[in-house]
């Protein structure tokens, strides 16, 4: 006997079990029976449309053992609007569920419902915060976190300030910068890295970020980006790009990326394609051996023949 | 100094195929373990998983008797929806007490649809019974004005995040059961419209990101995933631009292809183990350590602030001689920048390159050895998500589907842009000419 088939609250409701319609069903999985008894609760409840108090238990319950149901979340939030529940009771119960199940999609999705609906993002950061403490790369919740500042405005609110805190303590985290550029970038009607002052700060907090870890791809695409949307030269990051990588000390090359823009920047100039093809060399046989194939392509599309194995020795 | 290239001085590991024969043959003929429970919403792909995983190791046959295969083709077309498309699982059907006021709760799901024709077609089911009509016009309203797909319609509202993932899926609908051609086409004589595929093309291009991957929607993190499902979508409409176009057409996707094919190179990495941080990188370059990477902690923090104190090095002193060159036993994909490898993205990765066409730019030697070697489970077979994982239905599909990808000749051929076996992608046109012999009977 289950806990839904003993409680009196209960008693009215037949439930429903699931009807695979045949032997040999595909993934049937081994379910415990409490699992097996709040499903064919929830059908039986889902069936007849009811909404009140005790489906919102039972969904609750349900999304605990299974929070990929597609249908559940719907349901649930219809019931809580239906009921003109506290929708701030709601949010505390999805940080615990958004805590327990990191990776579930839903989860952030019934969030936007439901602080969409409240019309106000208090405390949402701080949720954030603590998310951000368990895994600092949860997509959904950078997703999540874009979200709110379009929809309440926050651009100015110490956004800026916030990606500088998540990179002071990692400054490899790919979506703190991928955030960075929303930030600057992504608002409607902003010129972002197309304004002088922006593209300068934006060049010079990831030349410092570069500083710190020359061999993190993360600001030196952030560098090249902005280059490119603020439609300067890439010469422009030459020098800076000789700092970690020269082809007059080919044995002291600190950073691929660098290596791999200096390329590029070579290639531009009038009679860089050989030199351009020496620092992809470089980068094939030495300092990014597992791309080989790639470098050699791309001296291929310089009008470069590829490197025999001797040459690659001798580089 | 002699330089050896990585794939002279590697020794290749085995697939151990007895084993994930055994592995998928129990998924497929005793209940998967209580664990599953969180997955009973998406049975139809662990479904897909288990019979193509089978197929690429060309066990079908010897795994399960004819009777059991028609067995469970009747279960996937018990997952039909009345109205079209089908459901991830037996689950929402209300069975003898369904109404139409109920009906809401029991909507035809997009995956749940391209997973279960793609198992009709690994099984060899000839989809006779598919409703073809209602399932196309039901997908054409799984569409949003902006181009982008939902997973489910409920009265009328489509729900679901705005994901590549539904996009992809919709293209594979649509493909399976329509074949090659675009626009209206006619159905037992009644017209049945297609999707924007316009749109669908735009919403693509408009997630490409500004270090060259492709993100869910524009600004969010590129992501190899979503990436290949990018991909995948375009390439099943023919709208593919690939690095090789001598131009591109504002008209496909994606806009830079030259920039994709930079950003899915960049994934192949090294580093394996979610438990060690990139420092011993560190050491290498000679940088002291910033920060943790590994994924979800942060154990070190960082000295000095990134904004407004730039501690360059001198890159002269910083460098030992034999720093970058170290011979490795493999390495995966991630599927973000600087993140760790994990089974899966060499799927998500090398199915996107060969897409591009484009595969050969991979290190495909490091990526076999990497599954094999690392992620390739030596007791129970299948494989895990990190080195030294037990295996998962998930994983051990992708490992097997990205082994066929990366040249091995241990699993049959991988048709990347379906990620099923090329075999079972050629029943397809003997389909598509049976119904139009069909419609055009219809017509006349
Ligand atoms: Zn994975």
């Amino acid at each position: 006997m289950g806990k839904y088939s003993v409680d009196p609250l209960w008693s009215d409701i037949t439930p429903l079990p699931t009807d695979e319609g045949g032997p040999n069903p595909l993934a049937a999985i081994a379910y415990s029976s409490e699992y097996e008894e709040c499903m064919s609760y929830l059908r039986a409840v889902m069936a007849a449309n009811e909404y009140s108090d005790r489906v919102l238990d039972l969904t609750e319950d349900l999304i605990d053992m299974n929070p990929a149901h597609y249908t559940v979340w719907l349901y649930r939030a219809r019931c809580l609007f239906h009921l003109d529940k506290d929708l701030r009771e709601e949010l505390e119960w999805l940080n615990e569920t958004a805590l327990e199940h990191q990776k579930n999609y839903q989860i952030w999705h019934h969030r936007n419902l439901v602080v969409d609906k409240l019309d106000d993002c208090t405390g949402e950061t701080v949720f954030i915060a603590q998310m951000f403490k368990r895994d600092a790369k949860n997509y959904h919740v950078w997703s999540y976190r874009q979200w709110l500042v379009r929809r309440f405005g926050l651009w100015e609110s110490g956004e800026l300030e916030f990606t500088e805190e998540m990179l002071r303590e990692d400054v490899r985290n790919n979506s703190a910068w991928n955030h960075r550029w929303f930030v600057v970038n992504g608002r409607e009607g902003v010129p972002g890295v197309k304004d002088p002052e922006i593209r300068e700060r934006e060049i010079e907090f990831a030349q410092a970020a570069v500083g710190l870890t020359p061999q993190n791809q993360s600001p030196w695409n952030y560098l090249r980006a902005v280059a490119k949307k603020a439609q300067m030269p890439l010469s422009g990051l030459k020098a800076f790009a000789e700092q970690y990588a020269s082809l007059g000390r080919p044995d002291s090359v600190c950073s691929s990326f660098a290596l791999n823009l200096l390329a590029d920047i070579l290639a531009e100039e009038i009679d860089g394609k050989e030199k351009a093809g020496q620092a992809l060399d470089l980068l094939a046989s030495k300092y990014d051996p597992i791309r080989k194939n790639y470098w050699e392509y791309r001296k291929g599309q310089l009008g470069l023949k590829s490197s025999t194995p001797e040459a690659m020795v001798s580089a | 100094m002699a330089i050896l290239t990585n794939s002279a001085v590697r020794v290749e590991p085995r697939l151990d195929k007895a084993r994930h024969i055994k592995y998928w043959t129990r998924c497929l003929k005793t209940y998967l373990p209580h664990h599953y429970t969180g997955n009973d919403s998406n049975r139809m792909y662990l479904a897909y998983f288990i019979v193509a995983a089978l197929d690429l190791l060309d066990a079908l046959d010897t795994a399960s008797t004819g009777p059991e295969r028609k067995d469970h083709v009747n279960w996937i077309y018990r997952c039909q929806h009345p109205d079209g498309g089908f459901r991830m699982w037996p689950g929402t059907d209300f069975g003898e007490r369904a109404n139409e006021t109920n009906a809401q709760w029991d909507p035809a799901n997009v995956p749940g649809t391209y997973f279960a024709l793609a198992c009709l077609l690994i099984l060899d089911d000839d989809f006779k019974r598919v409703k073809r009509k209602q399932c196309l016009r039901w997908l054409q309203k799984m569409q949003r004005e902006d181009g982008s797909f939902g997973e489910t319609l409920v009265r009328g509202q489509i729900e679901g995040g705005r994901d590549p993932r539904f996009a992809y899926c919709a293209t594979g609908i649509r493909h399976m059961l329509r074949g090659e051609s675009a626009g209206c086409i006619s159905l037992n004589g009644q017209l049945v419209k297609d999707f924007d595929v316009d749109g669908l093309v735009r919403c693509v291009r408009a997630a490409e990101a500004f270090d060259g991957g492709i993100a869910d929607e524009p600004f969010h993190e590129p992501h190899a995933g979503y990436t290949f499902c990018s991909l995948g979508a375009v390439a099943l409409l023919g709208r593919l631009n690939t690095p090789d176009d001598r131009t591109t057409s504002n008209l496909n996707a994606p806009a830079a292809p030259q920039s994709v094919l930079g950003w899915l190179v960049s994934r192949q990495t090294e580093f394996t183990d979610p438990d060690s941080s990139l420092d011993t990188e560190f050491r290498k370059t000679g940088v002291a350590p910033n920060a943790q990477h590994a994924e979800g902690e942060h154990v070190s923090s960082s000295r000095g602030d990134a904004t407004k104190q730039p501690i360059h090095q001198d890159p002269g002193e910083s460098v030992g001689d034999s720093i970058f060159d170290l011979l490795v036993d493999g390495a995966g994909m991630n599927g973000r920048t600087n993140k760790v490898a994990d089974t899966c993205y060499a799927f998500w990765v090398g199915a996107s390159l060969d897409i591009l066409k484009c595969s050969t730019l991979s290190d495909q030697s490091a990526v076999r050895c990497y599954l094999l070697g690392k992620t390739q489970h030596d007791v129970l077979g299948g494989f895990g998500k990190f080195p030294g994982d037990l295996p998962d239905l998930y994983h051990s599909y992708l490992g097997l589907a990205a082994l066929s990808l990366a040249g091995s000749h241990q699993v049959k051929a991988l048709d990347a842009g379906m990620c099923l076996s090329k075999n079972a992608r050629r029943r397809l046109p003997k389909m598509w000419e049976a119904w139009a012999v069909e419609d055009r009977t219809d017509l006349s």
